[in-house]
């Protein structure tokens, strides 16, 4: 008891919670009684002192605050609850009594008499315009608590409930409060009789639309607009008796508001409409839909133009509510259609347009109702489009029609699919199906006349994308059509539209489109290829080509693709294996080139979309293709189709091939593999189609194998690498593998795409088969001999150690990626190289590159890549780059770590280094005076990217502006980078300043930047003068 | 902009296709098919100058004044009617209707995109296309005046409103990226 006044006392003279928390501690465990706190409050709470009352009333309510919830007793609580009730009568104490009322109500033994006593007693004496925000929110949170709590109480006080609630309500302000207060109100809304305080209750939400408010910058309470809008929409929308008194407001606001008032009451009518029900909205039908109208026609935005179609919707369906099931249309749903149509006479009309869109709105509503748009409109415009006096409007009529087409599509494919109708079960299942003689009549015709054609293929499209509406012989008629359509002109010259229709119908019935249209393309493929000035021929065989490969997905269809272009090339290839002359040399592997990428694209696609006819060819295309270019290269002299080009793309079609295939037959084919590179078997790998003369071994791996056969390696390459971890190479031991390949790409007769292929090979396999025997003392002999041998023998030439570099990048990288302990000592090396004055830019680019992504180690190829590899190699190297740059005094070693940072930066991921921005921009700056191109590109790239990073603070990028918009200004002139793309980098890094950087601080540049920005609009590069133009118009616009 | 609307209901157009610059492999070029992006396979040293196309990319997308419309949709401008000289450029535009009150809007809008947006080393003559307007002649005049043009871009509700039109004039070329 001591111990309480004590705490009251000192309490009182200083405020401090410990006071207060000592007390609760104390009722907790008992020692204490609420009671007792009273009691030792005693004379401050009947003070005649106004202060002190308040403070006692103040720490009671504290102590009510913290106090747990089972502490209180019945007769404790009716004591208190009396008590604070007492204190509102009083101005100096009202506001702790409604503080301490705030907490008490929570208490489990409030009975709903006092509920109703504390209400009586708030209606009575609290006057909300005399009390501050914080009071405020207590009075809200007093009858938010006891609505949770006694509801049945607060309902049995009836009127004098609502009434004083009212007018507590009324003139709120505070968005904090106002939360509260619209929540509350939704209970009373939904749950109270309010037949008698409707208008009561109207005004004191309706006042609040639409919410404009906008919470002040680093507001605290963290109250967004979209809170508020969300909490006052529920309040309107929660019952029925405001149709009548809301929508007259709605209507007000919807013609007089600015933009983002009219999307407000948009999405707000679309949540009440159907709360208010269909004889409100059918009263205020025509007035509803004059203004959604206005929007629709007129429309001031395509945001508030879709918002007025989605309520225009909801009215529809909600007007339309009880009149469905009579399967008529009537009313003003059939007179909005009628008005539409009527605007439908003019077709080429931007209104035509939007009254389109009306119809395909109606089209989702309900089935009768889309049955009843679709017809009136198709007919209105069909006949509009046999009017041989409507003939200009044809182009439009076709628009109109196909966005109706695919409207009903996407509603019939959206919608769930429709349970079998009691009445006409048939034929409505497919709302087109009424219809689809006359639009295909209109479409075919669209398809005669240039002006036409486009739009009406894209309707088409539409309609051979609807499922169920054509038949086999429907299909075969538009394939037809098409048909004609490209017999006319050349045939190469198919539009996009063309294919991609085509494409639709080949997934349901590709017999037609294998019958009558490929045809046409393979024999506009020449047989021989066109001389090198014929160009026409050559663009001609491409684009038959890429129809091709767009056209063939479909298993069917990329059967028949596969057989003709590969007899094309069979034909090709007999002058492909000569030596060639002339003009051949280029043509020749340039068609075939071409041959290969469409097949190589079309297989993409295919693996792209798990097409499961992929595997087989394995057995149909690969021997094929490993024929060819073995056989070539058996030749003594150079084939024209070892090119490394056609060798590459041959490689991306065996591996898209390989990498679908299932464990079991990837080891078959492995073994194969291996058996022809290794062992010379290579009629076993080309199914039987090769047999070689004994005179001429296939030993393309031999230290002394010949040019040719050295390139088919590439194709080795392109298989291992999709090889699956599991598989077992058939090779004695996997080290003496590896070394075979390392000596084979360091012989000096290697060129570059076959070292390119032997690195892939070992990256491949490093990563893969880590823990197998024989990678490790791979590994450790690379360290303890190759890299004395190799990288850091100095007597070597430059360029032998540039290619051991990228050798050692190739393996550090399979290590890393997998993130094995053993990675560090590889890069550890490359540390070493920075100071070798012969290969230090080499290093330090191959440092940089260790963090980038590539295509060979992928989850794709079956690689093993751990998560956040690439950031952990980063912490690991960006200390040391950093060390080693910051030596600032000129030297080579010095630059050589700046090249390693920027290409650091340019090849990991932005995240890893988001924080670091601040110590890393000064070296970044001084990296950007090196002479070498790509290096200042790639650095203003990697500013680029963390200047468009919304989550990167700005600060960095603010106190550095000035240096750095001379930087890049130098950057963009042609004088000083005569590199197209830094200069492009630049105006880009430019153009997003403005938005970044306050305007004071860059305010002393601008007429600067648009003086120097005028002279680059003169650039001799078009896509530089676009970035200038972007920047300038950009620096134009920068405004305090 | 309170005052009256001009023409309510414009005819809208289709979007023209992107221009018809060729790639390199068709004209001949190169008898490979590139795979590469733009930027390298464009020799350094080549130059390209500005064409009819480049100019038409630079003002398609300005907005109407009017209509939510594109000044291409609504077909007042067009790659055909810009002609380009060494250090000339005429170009004409089509009000959508013979009294419409926007003409010298949409010409000054015009006129201020390229002249931040050319060197400076081009004249450019901005007209309506003749017939299509019914005070043709003081159009014309107001466009071309230097001293006229100056003392419109001194007014700041003018330029409010320009700024408004040109606000759109960049998103045609972003959008093709």
């Amino acid at each position: 008891m001591e111990s309480v006044e004590r705490s009251v006392r000192s309490w009182l003279a200083s405020g401090k919670d410990t006071e207060l928390d000592e007390t609760v501690s104390g009722i907790i465990n008992g020692q204490i009684t609420l009671v007792d706190v009273v009691k030792a409050l005693g004379q401050y709470l009947t003070s005649e002192e106004d202060e002190l009352r308040s403070k006692g009333v103040d720490f009671l309510s504290s102590v009510l605050g913290k106090c747990p919830l089972d502490k209180l007793n019945r007769q404790a609580v009716r004591v208190l609850v009396a008590f604070h009730c007492s204190k509102l009568e009083d101005t100096e104490t009202i506001t702790p009594a409604l503080k301490g009322l705030a907490f008490l109500v929570k208490f489990p033994p409030v009975e709903p008499s006092d509920a109703s006593d504390i209400l009586s007693a708030l209606f009575k004496h609290v006057k909300m315009k005399a009390l501050v925000q914080s009071t405020r929110f207590f009075v809200f949170s007093i009858i938010d608590t006891l609505l949770v709590k006694h509801i049945k109480a607060l309902r049995d006080m009836g009127r004098e409930f609502l009434d004083g609630y009212v007018g507590l309500a009324e003139g709120e302000k505070d968005p904090r409060n106002l939360l509260l207060a619209f929540a509350i109100a939704r209970v009373l809304l939904t749950q109270f009789d309010i037949s008698h305080k409707t208008d009561d209750l109207f005004d004191i939400t309706f006042c609040y639309f639409p919410i404009t408010f906008r919470p002040p910058p680093g507001d605290p309470y963290g109250i967004s607009a979209e809170d508020l809008k969300k909490a006052l929409s529920a309040c309107l929308s929660a019952t029925p008796l405001f149709g009548r008194l809301g929508i007259p407001v709605f209507l007000e606001k919807l013609t007089a508001g600015s933009p983002t008032t009219k999307r407000d009451t948009l999405q707000t009518m679309t949540q009440c409409l159907p709360v208010y029900g269909a004889p409100v909205a059918r009263d205020f039908g025509r007035k509803i839909w004059s203004s959604l109208k206005l929007e629709i026609l007129q429309p001031i935005d395509p945001q508030t133009e879709s918002e007025a179609l989605s309520t225009l919707q909801v009215f529809v369906r909600t007007i339309q509510g009880s009149e469905a099931s009579s399967g008529e249309v009537a009313g003003l749903a059939k007179d909005i259609c009628e008005e539409c149509i009527a605007v439908l006479r003019e077709p080429e009309k931007a209104q035509a347009k939007a009254a389109m869109k009306v119809l395909c709105a109606f089209v989702t509503v309900s089935p009768t109702l889309s049955q009843f748009a679709i017809s009136q409109a198709t007919q209105h415009l069909v006949s509009l489009f046999h009017n041989p006096d409507e003939v200009p409007s044809r182009p439009a009529v076709i628009i109109l029609l196909s966005d109706l087409v695919h409207a009903t599509r996407d509603a019939s494919s959206t919608a769930p699919t429709p349970p079998s109708r009691m009445d006409n079960a048939t034929t409505d299942h497919v709302p087109l199906q009424p219809s689809k003689d006359d639009l295909l009549g209109v479409f075919t015709v669209g398809l005669k006349t240039p002006s036409t054609v486009e739009s009406a293929l894209r309707a088409l499209q539409g309609m051979v994308t609807t499922t169920g509406l054509f038949t086999d012989e429907e299909f075969g008629f538009i394939v037809h059509a098409v048909d004609e359509l490209i017999q006319g002109d050349n045939v190469e010259d198919i539009s996009d539209n063309a294919l991609s229709l085509l494409s639709a119908i080949s997934t349901t019935a590709p017999h037609h489109v294998a019958d009558q249209i490929l045809p046409l393309f393979f024999s506009s493929l020449p047989d021989r290829a066109p001389v090198k000035e014929a160009q026409d021929e050559r663009a001609a065989y491409w684009r038959a080509l890429s129809a091709l490969s767009t056209l063939c997905v479909h298993p069917a269809l990329f059967e028949i693709f596969v057989v003709r272009l590969t007899t094309k090339l069979d034909l090709l290839s007999g002058s492909l294996s000569g030596p060639g002359q002339g003009s051949e040399l280029e043509t020749v592997p340039a068609y075939a080139h071409s041959i290969l990428t469409a097949i190589s694209k079309t297989l993409a696609a295919k693996v792209e979309k798990k097409d499961a006819d992929v595997p087989k060819y394995v057995d149909r295309l690969l021997p094929w293709l490993f024929k060819l270019f073995i056989n070539a290269s058996l030749v003594k002299a150079a084939s024209l189709l070892l090119d490394p080009r056609l060798l590459q793309v041959a490689g991306r079609i065996i591996s898209l091939v390989v990498e679908t295939l299932p464990l079991e037959r990837q080891q078959r084919f492995t073994e194969l593999l291996f058996g022809a590179y290794l062992k010379g078997d290579v009629q076993a790998i080309t199914d039987g189609l090769l047999r070689i003369p004994s005179d001429t071994p296939f030993h393309p791996l031999n230290s002394d194998a010949t040019t040719p056969q050295r390139y088919t390696v590439v194709l080795f390459s392109a298989a291992v690498v999709s090889l699956r971890k599991e598989i077992t190479l058939p090779v004695e031991n996997l080290g003496t593998f590896l070394e075979l390949i390392t000596m084979w790409s360091d012989s000096r007769e290697a060129a570059q795409t076959q070292r390119e292929a032997a690195w892939h090979i070992l990256a491949s396999v490093v990563n893969k088969h880590t823990e197998e025997p024989g990678i490790s003392s791979f590994l450790t002999a690379r360290l303890d001999v190759y890299w004395l041998t190799a990288l850091g023998n100095r007597d070597a030439t430059a360029d032998t150690r540039r290619h051991s570099i990228s050798l050692w990048a190739w393996i550090t990288k399979a290590l890393l990626v997998r993130s094995h302990p053993i990675s560090s000592q590889f890069v550890d090396r490359f540390f070493e190289l920075l100071g070798d004055d012969a290969v230090d830019w080499d290093a330090a680019r191959a440092i940089g590159g260790l963090g980038s992504g590539d295509i060979v180690l992928t989850k794709r190829n079956f690689a093993v890549v751990k998560v956040l590899h690439a950031q952990k190699f980063f912490n690991m190297v960006l200390p040391r780059i950093l060390e080693g740059a910051k030596v600032c005094d000129g030297s080579r070693q010095e630059t050589a770590y700046l090249v390693a940072l920027a290409s650091l930066i340019d090849s990991v991921p932005k995240a890893t280094y988001r924080t670091e921005m601040s110590s890393l921009m000064p070296l970044l700056l001084r990296a950007l005076d090196l002479p070498d191109p790509t290096i200042r590109a790639s650095i203003i790239a990697t500013l680029t990217g963390t200047l468009k990073d919304v989550t990167s603070d700005s600060t960095t990028v603010s106190s550095y502006a000035s240096t750095l918009v001379l930087a890049m200004l130098k950057n963009c002139m042609l004088a000083d980078s005569p590199e197209p793309r830094v200069r492009t980098a630049a105006l880009r890094y430019l153009s997003l300043l403005p938005g970044t950087v306050r305007y004071d601080l860059l305010h002393p540049y601008k007429s600067q930047v648009l003086k120097e920005l005028a002279k680059v609009l003169d650039d001799p590069k078009r896509a530089v003068r676009k970035e200038a133009v972007y920047a300038r118009t950009n620096w134009f616009k920068y405004n305090g | 902009m309170n005052g009256e609307i001009f023409n309510p209901n414009p005819t809208v157009f289709a979007l023209s296709k992107r221009s018809g610059r060729k790639s390199k492999f068709e004209t001949g070029r190169s008898l490979w098919i590139d795979n590469e992006g733009p930027l390298e396979q464009t020799d350094d040293s080549e130059v390209e100058s500005i064409d009819q196309d480049e100019i038409f990319d630079l003002i398609r997308s300005i907005a109407d004044p009017e209509h939510p419309n594109s000044l291409e949709e609504l077909r007042v401008v067009s790659a055909e009617q810009i002609d380009v000289g060494q250090n000339h450029v005429t170009i004409e535009f089509t009000p959508t209707v013979p009294h419409c009150g926007m003409s010298t809007l949409i010409g000054l809008s015009i006129r201020v995109r390229l002249l931040r947006s050319l060197p400076q080393r081009f004249k450019v003559d901005i007209k309506v296309k003749p017939g299509s307007h019914q005070s043709e002649l003081a159009v014309n005049k107001q466009l071309n005046d230097k001293e006229r043009v100056a003392a419109a871009l001194e007014n700041p509700a003018l330029v409010e409103t320009l700024e408004k039109c040109l606000e759109t004039a960049g998103m045609q070329s972003e959008l093709y990226d």
